[in-house]
């Protein structure tokens, strides 16, 4: 067997355990597209093309609202700033790959890859095998989330409409968040922004939510500063 | 023109997504993130879901703000579940049933 087809097989069993925490989170993403308004074939054309359950769940209020394409976009791009991280920090397992391997994974990188795959790659030798390792958990990743949506995305038709499934989506958000804020500073950061998005809901073209990033992001690093001023002077 | 706009912003957000994962896979070796940089970006996530999640729960553009919503009672049963267990349909299950239960009482 090949280096290559070996990657792939350890990748794939290494992320089983982990991607069936996909599963929830991808019917929930799916049914709150279709809550939202979306047609079948847009959620699935979403789904694919985005695949960035937080990006699509985080920018369906705005799709709705008609609110302008640069918002929508500049509000996808501040949630996939995490993923800048990730990809720099992942970019040495890459740098011996050819740019189509690079591109794919790009589009494959998402949180659970880079969290269970990302230690263990970054010390493989092997380049095939590295490579192999990431498609295998990259691929079963994404067939995963796929086959979930899906079932969340055609279920949704089934369920009548005040049942407010469309909450399903703030639920699959907060799981995310509320992890992140055991770290104090992420707890500030959070409910600056929470308070400011509140604070100017009103502004024009829901523009309030960009400003209140930005309040939450300053809140973040005035905390850390403090902490830090604090701890020195002990 | 209103049937492909949708499809044409996925196609954006595409693109939005696959450059931002691929920033530095794509770049290769001769670009790398300054350490400041990386920790002012540790922040983004936090501020853009709590800016996201607050008017869904409190209320949004237009709407009075509502400190007693059923959804923000729902979101508070969510956080306590999501702290205590690691099964990954408890705080859909606890977050829908709490809903449904006030909405379905309050009529």
């Amino acid at each position: 067997m090949s280096t290559l087809r070996m990657g792939l097989r350890e990748g794939g069993r290494e992320i089983l355990a982990f991607s069936l925490g996909l599963v929830p989170w991808a019917i929930a993403t799916g049914i709150a597209m279709r809550a939202s308004g979306l047609s079948i074939g847009e959620s699935l054309a979403m789904n694919v093309l985005v695949f960035a359950a937080t990006a699509q769940l985080g920018t369906l209020p705005l799709l709705v609202s008609e609110a302008p394409v640069w918002l929508i976009l500049a509000t996808a791009a501040i949630l996939n700033l995490r993923f800048v991280i990730y990809s720099a920090a992942m970019a040495p397992a890459f740098h011996d790959q050819p740019w189509a391997r690079r591109a794919l994974g790009s589009y494959l990188l998402v949180d659970v890859v880079f969290l269970v795959q990302g230690p263990g790659l970054l010390q493989e030798q092997d380049a095939q095998r590295r490579w192999g390792r990431f498609l295998g958990a990259g691929l079963w990743c994404w067939g995963t989330w796929q086959i979930a949506s899906l079932v969340g995305i055609v279920g949704a038709s089934w369920v009548p409409e005040h049942w407010s499934l469309g909450f399903m989506g703030t639920i699959a958000l907060l799981v995310l968040l509320v992890p992140m804020c055991r770290e104090r500073v992420m707890l500030v950061t959070a409910l600056a922004a929470g308070a400011s998005a509140l604070l100017l809901r009103d502004l024009p073209l829901r523009t309030g939510v960009i400003a209140a990033v930005i309040v939450g992001l300053v809140a973040g690093y005035l905390f850390e500063r403090r902490q830090q001023g604090v701890a020195r002077e002990r | 023109m209103g049937e492909w706009r949708l499809y044409g912003i996925f196609a954006l957000m595409f693109f939005a997504t696959w450059l931002t994962r691929g920033a530095f896979l794509l770049a290769g070796e001769r670009v790398r993130l300054p350490a400041g940089m990386q920790r002012f970006l540790r922040f983004a996530p936090a501020a853009a879901l709590g800016a996201l999640i607050a008017p869904e729960l409190v209320g949004g553009t237009g709407q009075p703000l509502d400190f007693l919503s059923p959804r923000l009672v729902a979101a508070a049963a969510v956080v306590l579940v999501v702290l205590r267990w690691r099964n990954p349909w408890v705080p859909f299950l606890a977050g829908m049933g709490v809903l449904l239960a006030l909405q379905h009482l309050g009529g």
